[in-house]
C-alpha cells in the first residue's frame, strides 16, 4: 500500500468530493483523511488515501483528471514520504490575533518572523473585508512555539513587528479560549 | 482547530469589557510564626511571607502574560492577628501591623489582610488587644487591611463588639481625618464571615484553612453589563429569564479564566489551589461598574424601585454560572455594591436614589453589605453601631454573610463629598436618619442569641 496526497482547488459547487470520492472509490482507494476549505468563491481540498498496490499513481491521477477537469477543478497527486521532512520540537500552543488596516505585506511581516523563531503555524484564517471596522481585518493564526526559544525575547519581536505593520496583536496560550468556551 | 467567534469575543471581552483576574490573594497561615517575643514573632511573619509570597507579583505577571489575561490585584491575607499573637499587648498589635505593611511593600502588594479577630461569641485577650490597636494600626499603615466578625447563624450578635466596633470606627476615622477617615475604609465588620475571602478589606485565612493557599477573585461587572447590552441590541425582546441565563453564561466564562489563572500560578508557588470567589467587584472606572448593569436592565439608576429585585437575578445568575464553571467555589461570591469604589453607585447616592435604607435592604440579597458608605462625621458610636447590629441581623437570619465597611467623614455632612482615592474612589456622604436614637438600645450590650433554625419565614 502506497499513500498519496491529492489537492482538488477550483469554483465551488455541489458535487466536487463526491466526483473525487467516486474516482478514488472507483480505483479501490481508502481515503484516510479529507479536509476542505471555501475561500470567497473558491474550494480547496486536500485528501489522504492509501493505494493498492496494483493501483499506479498515473491512472489515478487520469481518472481524477477525467472526473474533475469536466467541473472545472484543478487536481495535484504526489506519492507521501515515509519519513517526515522535519521534527517537531517540543511546543506549547498559543493563539495570535492581529487586527488593524489592511496593507500588502501583512501576512508575510508576521510569518517571517514566526519561521525566523522556528514557530509552526497549525492553523491560519487571515479575512481582510477593508472598511473602517478593524474587525473586518483580522489574522488568527494558531500556532506550536517551541519550549526552548526565549520566550519573552518573541514575544518582544512579534510586537515589534506588529507596530511596525499597523497592528494591534495579541499573543495567547491556546488554553484561555477552551477554559472560556468550550465545557 | 478553534472557531473565529471564540477568539474574538475573548479579545472583545479583553479590550473592551475589562475581563481580568481581579484579585489572586496568597493565604499565608502564621500559626508556625508564633513567639513570646514580639519581636522574634514579627521577624517569623515577615520572614514567612517573603518567604512564601516573594515572587507572588512576578508569577502572577507572567501568567497574566502568558494568558493575555491581567491579573489586576495580587495580595496576601494571613491569619488572624488576633488568634495568632493571642498573648501580645495592645502596643505591639501596631507594631505587628507595621511590620504587616513594610512586608508588603517589600513584596511589591497594595493590601495585607488578616489584622482579624473572630468575637461573635466573646473575646479573648489577643482579640481585645488587636480590637484597642485597630485604629492606631489602620492610621499609620497603608496597606493593612481588618476585619472582625462580630456575628454568625450558630453563636448570635455580639452587641458588646458591635457597640466596640462603632466606637473603633469613630476613632479610626478621627485619626486618619486629613484623608476623610481613609482608615475606616480598611476595617470591615462582619457576620458570617468566610474563611478564605480574596477580596480586600475581609480578606484573611481561616483556622481551618491549609499553611498556604491561592484563592482567586474574578472579573468585574463590565464583561457582564456588555453581555446584557449585545443581548438586547440583538433581541430587544428578551425577558428577565433569558437575560438571568446570559448572566450566567457570562459567569461561567470570567469563572473559568479565573481557575485557569488561579491554578497555574498556585502550581507555580507551589501552594494548593483554595476557591473561586465568585463576586462581580466594581472599579471606579465607567464600564466596569455593578450599577450599570440595573440600567442595562431597564431601571432607570441603581436604587429605584426594582433595584433589589434586579440585584437578586444578578447575584444569583452570577452564583449558578459559577459554580457550573468551577469545584471549589467560596468566599463571598456575589454582587458588590461598594459605594464610592463603584462611580455609577456612588453617582446614584449622591443623586438622592440610594440611600442607606435601600442600600440595607439590597444587602439582604447580595454580598457583602453596606460597603464603602461615607456617613456624616458627627454620625455617633452608637447611631453606627446600629447600622452595623441592622446589618448582622440580616446575615445572621437568612444564613449568609453581611458586612458593614462604615466611614464617618470627620467634619463632613450629608451631601458633601469624600475622596478616597484609587480603587477606593470617593462618594457623597449619605444622610441618617434618626438623629441619635440607637443609644439606648445599643447600651443595653450583650448577644442577641443565635436564631432558631426551624420555623422559617
Amino acid at each position: 500500500m502506497n499513500k498519496v496526497i491529492i489537492s482538488v482547488l477550483g469554483q465551488d459547487r455541489p458535487g466536487i468530493i463526491a466526483a473525487v470520492s467516486k474516482t478514488l472509490f472507483e480505483h479501490q482507494c481508502n481515503i484516510e483523511d479529507v479536509s476542505q476549505t471555501i475561500l470567497q468563491t473558491e474550494f480547496a481540498g486536500v485528501f489522504i488515501a492509501s493505494v493498492p498496490n496494483h493501483e499506479t499513481e498515473d491512472s489515478l491521477l487520469d481518472g481524477l483528471c477525467r472526473a474533475l477537469t469536466p467541473l472545472g477543478l484543478s487536481v495535484l497527486l504526489r506519492r507521501m514520504d515515509d519519513a517526515p521532512a522535519w521534527t517537531a520540537p517540543d511546543t506549547e500552543p498559543f493563539v495570535i490575533t492581529t487586527i488593524g488596516p489592511d496593507r500588502l505585506g501583512l501576512v508575510a511581516g508576521i510569518t517571517g518572523l514566526l519561521a525566523g523563531f522556528g514557530v509552526n503555524i497549525t492553523n491560519l484564517k487571515a479575512v481582510f473585508r477593508g472598511g473602517s471596522d478593524p474587525m473586518q481585518n483580522t489574522m488568527i493564526y494558531e500556532v506550536d512555539i517551541p519550549v526552548e526559544i526565549d520566550q519573552s525575547r518573541f514575544r518582544a519581536a512579534l510586537q515589534e513587528r506588529a507596530r511596525d505593520l499597523g497592528l494591534d496583536i495579541s499573543l495567547q496560550h491556546r488554553n484561555v479560549f477552551e477554559a472560556i468556551h468550550r465545557v | 482547530m478553534l472557531s473565529d467567534r471564540e477568539v474574538i469575543s475573548t479579545l472583545e471581552m479583553l479590550k473592551n469589557e475589562h475581563l481580568d483576574v481581579r484579585t489572586i490573594t496568597l493565604g499565608i497561615s502564621l500559626f508556625d510564626c508564633v513567639a513570646q517575643d514580639p519581636r522574634i514573632f514579627r521577624e517569623n511573619v515577615r520572614k514567612k511571607i517573603i518567604r512564601l509570597a516573594g515572587s507572588l507579583v512576578k508569577i502572577c505577571d507572567e501568567v497574566g502574560l502568558r494568558y493575555g489575561i491581567p491579573v489586576v490585584n495580587k495580595r496576601v491575607a494571613v491569619s488572624p492577628i488576633a488568634v495568632a499573637a493571642c498573648s501580645h499587648s495592645s502596643l505591639d498589635m501596631i507594631e505587628i501591623a507595621r511590620t504587616l505593611d513594610e512586608t508588603a511593600a517589600e513584596i511589591g502588594i497594595d493590601f495585607i489582610g488578616g489584622f482579624s479577630a473572630l468575637v461573635e461569641k466573646g473575646f479573648t485577650t489577643g482579640d481585645r488587644a488587636l480590637l484597642d490597636a485597630v485604629p492606631e494600626a489602620l492610621s499609620a499603615t497603608g496597606r493593612v487591611c481588618a476585619s472582625v466578625n462580630v456575628a454568625s447563624t450558630h453563636a448570635g450578635i455580639n452587641m458588646d463588639a458591635v457597640y466596640l466596633m462603632g466606637k473603633i470606627i469613630r476613632k479610626a476615622a478621627e485619626l486618619s481625618r486629613d484623608s476623610d477617615g481613609i482608615a475606616c475604609a480598611k476595617l470591615c465588620v462582619f457576620a458570617n464571615i468566610p474563611q478564605d475571602v480574596p477580596f480586600m478589606a475581609g480578606a484573611y485565612l481561616g483556622v481551618g484553612e491549609p499553611d498556604a493557599v491561592i484563592n482567586v477573585g474574578v472579573s468585574g461587572p463590565g464583561v457582564v453589563k456588555k453581555a446584557i447590552d449585545r443581548a438586547r441590541l440583538s433581541s430587544p425582546s428578551l425577558d428577565l429569564g433569558a437575560l438571568s441565563e446570559i448572566i450566567k453564561r457570562t459567569a461561567f466564562k470570567v469563572t473559568r479564566v479565573g481557575e485557569l489563572i488561579g491554578r497555574e500560578v498556585a502550581g507555580k508557588l507551589g501552594v494548593p489551589f483554595g476557591v473561586v470567589d465568585l463576586s462581580l467587584a466594581p472599579t471606579p472606572n465607567v464600564g466596569d461598574s455593578v450599577g450599570e448593569i440595573f440600567q442595562s436592565l431597564g431601571l432607570s439608576s441603581i436604587g429605584v424601585p426594582g433595584t433589589t429585585a434586579a440585584l437578586a437575578l444578578l447575584n444569583d445568575a452570577v452564583k449558578k454560572g459559577g459554580a457550573f464553571a468551577s469545584s471549589y467555589v467560596g468566599g463571598l461570591s456575589g454582587a458588590f455594591i461598594p459605594v464610592s469604589e463603584d462611580l455609577n453607585i456612588a453617582e446614584a447616592a449622591g443623586r438622592g436614589f440610594l440611600t442607606i435604607e435601600k442600600l440595607e435592604a439590597m444587602t439582604s440579597v447580595c454580598s457583602v453589605g453596606l460597603d464603602m458608605v461615607a456617613l456624616p462625621g458627627d454620625t455617633s458610636a452608637e447611631t453606627i453601631a446600629g447600622i452595623i447590629a441592622d446589618e448582622m441581623a440580616i446575615g445572621v437570619i437568612n444564613k449568609k454573610t453581611t458586612a458593614a465597611r462604615l466611614i464617618p467623614v470627620p467634619g463632613k455632612v450629608a451631601g458633601e463629598k469624600a475622596s478616597f482615592g484609587g480603587l477606593l474612589g470617593g462618594a457623597t456622604i449619605i444622610h441618617v436618619p434618626g438623629g441619635d436614637g440607637s443609644k439606648g438600645f445599643i447600651s443595653l450590650g450583650g448577644r442577641i442569641p443565635a436564631p432558631v433554625h426551624s420555623l422559617m419565614n
